[in-house]
């Protein structure tokens, strides 16, 4: 691998927090690692890899492959706990990668194929775990990594071993690894137990500072053009903080802390709200690391504040007020031992005792659950396009009532009304948080495993290549011959591809209170939801129903223009077609199941559920049980939002002659739908709710 | 084997001057990342790439190298070309080839992009042998991607990174390999079919968006000409020769200029200002900006970048970075903005005012 020149630590801009949070790590292996969040562009990546440039040196075990630890028998590898007298040299810790598209194979490692095919003999070929242990294991855009890779990650992390048992091979060699990775939580979440692994936690954004955006810009310039002064300057204060490194992994075991800090560690996770006893342990190790990286033997408060700071942002379930940890009376700042005996190598600084700084209000969006907020007004209108007079009020109806232009109005309070669920027929489905994978059988999709079945449709040649080696010189293949493959030895390809979502909106378009109110919040919906949309390849569609028709006014789509061109003028007025409106809404999303099988889709309507016109001769308000009866036995998720009010949801209304409620409520019981009443249009709430039903399919 | 095909010249090429631009900038300097095309079809967008392969044509290369190293560069080797380096103590054998448009179909697997097991190697000779996908072939040529909106996430990913490292990293399937990857990016939308997510639209390094022409004689100059282009190639080629190759000395000579060409810190404020302005995420954009001002500078011959090259580029920069509220603003308004803003700050000699962004004479 040919060098690409790492940029050096000590020449990063700003980001203390982050290079702290690294630090801790290198100095103590065992804290458990880092996870960086950060927006596109914020140098994320960046800086994990000029970590590599500092790492500290460490005894291994010559010639073996694992590079064991010589003081630590326990966790040997068992060709060296069978040697007596292990011989030692010293090695620099190094930076492994671990690439998104990385395969399992290549992680866990597997059969050694040329030695298979050339000798018959079945030998292990490490893969990335091995190369990882006593070494940083960096995980880039490790919230999308495939499940299975992120299995055995968890696995290694958990119990320190790699165990592999496949294609003829059983081998156990030690895996412990420091773990670094980087996110962009817009991209998608984190996997509960995944998060919980990684010791302390970072959140990083680009600066909003002219001068520092363009020292950030010149130093890479710099770098780029290979800058002979930038090199020479920033490589010797790269090497000055190795060595502080190591001074302070030697100097770890001599550092003790304090039973007055230990409570205000638990005290600050009690308040914090964290789950488990993970954070205090933590917590632990990177304030004595904070100590012996200041060349302290005991850990102050100080540290102790930072390392909240670093290990509670991605576990705090609760906002700590804002309180500088008081330092407890036992006086153990210990007057003998001065601050700083080593020169500063400029980027260790002594902070003061700090708040702990946990998620910003930023984060409110990052967590899994509560979903995005959609804005409480809704975006301004562009204006709209030159020539688009759309003429939507087409619908040239005498029952015209109102009718215009769409204002958009502008959104009422936010009052939380609780959801009302139905009995409703769930099905059981492997989703996976938010990711909603699904096992393709086409061949779209990422290549994430193998697996032996017949027939086998997708050939995985390097699995069937590496279940066939072993056989060949007993098959009676000579040097240079074609391979020997038998039927057994063919693997499928097993892929994996998001699953898109299908969000149609069935919104009344008909005269009556608010009905501009449900336009206007349908389309603040539709839109926030399509930005929304980006990281999971949903798509939206919008049907109107007035007068005496339904239009389908959106084709499904996940484009934002798109969506605000096609929804900039929406007419309202007219009677009642909801069966129209169902039977179009069925029909859209049957055209679209038929293209792609694998798709869920989630029906909106929003109505006050009057019914007054009908598809055929027969009565409106049975042709729409009907439908619904249909919709429900297709058991395409569903949601009705009552626009009515709650005073007359269950009241009579004189306009049939058997006197019956508003629909709302029983269409959504014959849908198998989930049933909302809402009566004054939020389209937060609505947007809130949309998400909450997509995350829990 | 397909026929070598002749390419329409660059030059004769009608309109569409910020899209050539986009092209010319990256082929000075691949390290702008790319440029992504939005428009809908028949606007010139694979002709473009074709033709630009075309002009850049002839490369020196390693004699039998599989990706094409240039022997000037020995940074830059593929592991081969290293340890053959290593091996001869000398230069390497060099050979010459033509700069080409490397293809990447919608439907492209990923093994098929980042490279795969040789098949035929393993089931005749049972070698475990690597063989180059898409990105291999694309070294040192365009990689033109055509409706990238439409590829599945995980290529274009991958596709990204290399553009961005300029090295594609292979950990799969067995194979442990890196080689260099350094190419220049042409990917195509038409955006009533779908957008593509922010996260990628940021790592292309450029975006412009191409429409017909309305000017009725502009359209009657590209039909005719286009017309005598399909009667005789021959002829309308010998016709630009002159032009191609203008651009082509012009082109070769800016990027030998280019690293040489300084950046000042005033010009760096200025795009970090406009970057806050714009309220991008993250940096790449100041990163992009300032290669693409430079590049600028080497083609125009000039010692220093200034806010004008700046300016000249910016709207491309931004384009597909910002966020929909500020689409209306014009780049020529914000700039002159944030210039009054810096001069006021810096008090010091104020950089000069834009009066428009001036058109590139391509």
């Amino acid at each position: 691998m040919h060098s690409r020149g790492t940029f050096p630590f000590s020449a990063i801009v700003g980001q203390e927090d982050l290079k702290l949070a690294l630090c801790v790590n290198a100095v103590d292996p065992l804290l458990g690692g880092a996870l960086i969040r950060g927006e596109r562009g914020s140098g994320k990546t960046t800086v994990v890899r000029a970590l590599g440039g500092i790492l500290p040196i460490q005894r291994v075990v010559v010639g073996c492959r694992y590079r064991c630890d010589p003081d630590d028998r326990g966790a040997m590898c068992a060709a060296c706990a069978a040697l007596g007298q292990v011989p030692v040299a010293t090695e620099r810790m190094r930076l492994v990668e671990l690439p998104v598209s990385a395969t399992l194979d290549r992680v866990v490692g597997g059969i050694d194929i040329e030695a298979a095919l050339r000798h018959g003999v079945t030998r292990f070929s490490p893969g990335i775990l091995a190369a990882a242990n006593r070494n940083v294991l960096y995980l880039d855009e490790v919230n999308l990594i495939s499940d299975g890779v992120v299995d055995a990650l968890l696995d290694a992390a958990a119990s320190g071993v790699n165990t592999v048992e496949r294609e003829g091979i059983s081998v156990t060699h030690p895996a412990r690894f420091v773990l670094v990775g980087t996110m962009n939580p817009q991209e998608g979440e984190l996997r509960p137990q995944l998060l919980d692994r990684f010791g302390v936690c970072v959140d990083v954004r680009g600066f909003a500072d002219v001068e520092q955006r363009a020292e950030v810009a010149e130093r890479e310039a710099a770098f780029r053009r290979r800058d002979p002064g930038f090199a020479a300057r920033y490589e010797q204060a790269d090497r000055d903080m190795a060595v502080s490194i190591e001074a302070a992994r030697a100097g770890l075991g001599g550092v003790s802390i304090a039973p007055a800090l230990a409570r205000m560690i638990s005290q600050t996770c009690v308040d914090a709200g964290v789950a488990g006893h993970r954070a205090d342990v933590v917590m632990h190790h990177a304030a004595m690391a904070l100590a012996a990286l200041r060349s302290r033997r005991r850990a102050t408060s100080a540290d102790v504040g930072d390392a909240a700071a670093l290990a509670l942002p991605h576990r705090a379930r609760r906002p700590i007020e804002r309180r500088v940890p008081v330092p407890p009376q036992d006086g153990q700042n210990d007057p003998a031992e001065p601050p700083q005996t080593r020169p500063d190598p400029g980027n260790i600084e002594m902070h003061q005792p700090r708040v702990p700084r946990l998620c910003s209000p930023d984060d409110a969006k990052d967590r899994s659950g509560d979903g995005t907020a959609p804005p409480a007004d809704a975006a301004p209108q562009p204006p709209p396009e030159g020539g688009d007079a759309k003429d939507s009020g087409a619908h040239g109806d005498a029952d015209t009532g109102e009718g215009g232009r769409l204002v958009t109005a502008a959104l009422a309070g936010k009052v939380e009304v609780p959801l009302v669920e139905l009995r409703r027929t769930r099905r059981a489905r492997a989703a996976s948080g938010k990711r909603m994978l699904s096992q393709a059988t086409d061949h779209r999709g990422r290549y994430v495993r193998s697996r032996a079945q017949d027939p086998v449709t997708d050939v995985a040649l390097d699995a069937t290549l590496r279940a066939a080696a072993p056989h060949q010189i007993g098959r009676g293949r000579g040097p240079g011959e074609p391979l020997r493959l038998h039927r057994d030895d063919l693997r499928q390809k097993v892929r994996e591809h998001k699953v898109g979502s299908l969000v149609v909106f069935l919104v009344d378009g008909s005269a009556s209170m608010g009905a501009r109110e449900r336009m206007a919040m349908t389309k603040a919906v539709i839109l926030s939801l399509l930005h929304d949309a980006y990281v999971r390849r949903d798509r939206v569609a919008a049907i109107v129903f007035r007068g005496r028709s339904a239009q389908t006014v959106l084709e499904p789509t996940s484009s934002v223009s798109v969506a605000q061109r096609q929804l900039a003028e929406l007419a309202v007025g007219g009677s009642t077609p909801m069966a129209h409106g169902l039977w179009s809404a069925y029909q859209l999303i049957r055209r679209a199941q038929h293209l792609d099988p694998t798709l869920r889709p989630l029906l909106i309507m929003v109505s006050d559920g009057y019914p007054n016109v009908a598809m055929s001769d027969g009565d409106p308000y049975r042709e729409c049980m009907d439908i619904a009866e249909r919709i429900g036995r297709d058991r395409i998720d569903a949601l009705v939002v009552d626009s009515a009010r709650p005073a007359l949801a269950d009241v009579a209304v004189p306009m049939y002659e058997d006197l019956r409620p508003a629909a709302c409520r029983a269409l959504a019981e014959r849908m198998g739908a989930a049933y909302f009443p809402m009566t004054r249009m939020s389209a937060n709430q609505l947007g809130r709710l949309v998400i909450r039903l997509r995350v829990r399919r | 084997m397909t026929l070598e095909r002749r390419a329409y010249p660059f030059t004769a090429i009608i309109g569409q001057e910020p899209m050539k631009l986009s092209l010319i900038l990256n082929a000075i300097n691949p390290g702008i990342g790319g440029v992504l095309i939005r428009g809908e079809r028949g606007t010139a967008k694979s002709t473009a790439a074709r033709a630009l392969a075309a002009l850049l044509a002839e490369q020196v290369v390693v004699e039998g190298c599989e990706y094409g190293c240039d022997p000037d560069q020995p940074d830059g080797f593929c592991d081969q070309c290293r340890a053959r380096a290593e091996a001869v103590g000398g230069p390497l054998p060099r050979a010459t080839r033509r700069m080409r448009v490397v293809e990447l179909p919608v439907n492209a697997s990923e093994d098929r992009v980042v490279g795969t097991i040789d098949l035929e190697a393993a089931l005749t000779t049972g070698a475990k042998r690597f063989e180059g996908g898409v990105l291999g072939a694309a070294h040192r040529n365009v990689l033109y991607v055509d409706e990238v909106n439409l590829l599945d996430d995980h290529i274009v990913d991958v596709l990204l990174d290399a553009a961005a490292m300029g090295v594609n990293v292979v950990e799969r399937e067995g194979f442990s390999i890196a080689h260099p990857a350094r190419f220049i990016l042409v990917g195509t939308m038409n955006p009533d079919e779908g957008d593509l997510r922010p996260q990628l639209l940021d790592r292309f390094g450029l975006c412009v968006d191409v429409t017909g022409m309305t000017d009725v004689d502009s359209r009657v100059d590209i039909a005719d000409l286009r017309t005598r282009w399909d009667r005789d190639p021959a002829a309308v080629s010998l016709e630009f020769e002159p032009r191609e190759e203008a651009l082509r000395t012009r082109i070769r000579d800016a990027i030998k200029r280019c690293p040489d060409i300084e950046v000042p810190r005033a010009v760096r404020r200025v795009i970090a200002h406009l970057s806050i302005l714009l309220e991008v995420d993250g940096h790449r954009a100041d990163l992009v900006l300032a290669r693409a001002a430079q590049a600028l500078a080497a083609y125009e011959a000039a010692g220093v970048v200034d806010v004008q090259h700046v300016g000249a580029v910016a709207k491309m920069v931004y384009e597909h970075r910002r966020p929909e509220r500020l689409a209306g603003e014009s780049m020529s308004g914000l700039m002159n903005r944030v210039i009054a803003a810096e001069a006021r700050r810096t008090h010091g000699t104020p950089v000069q005012q834009l009066p428009a962004l001036r058109p590139i004479n391509i």
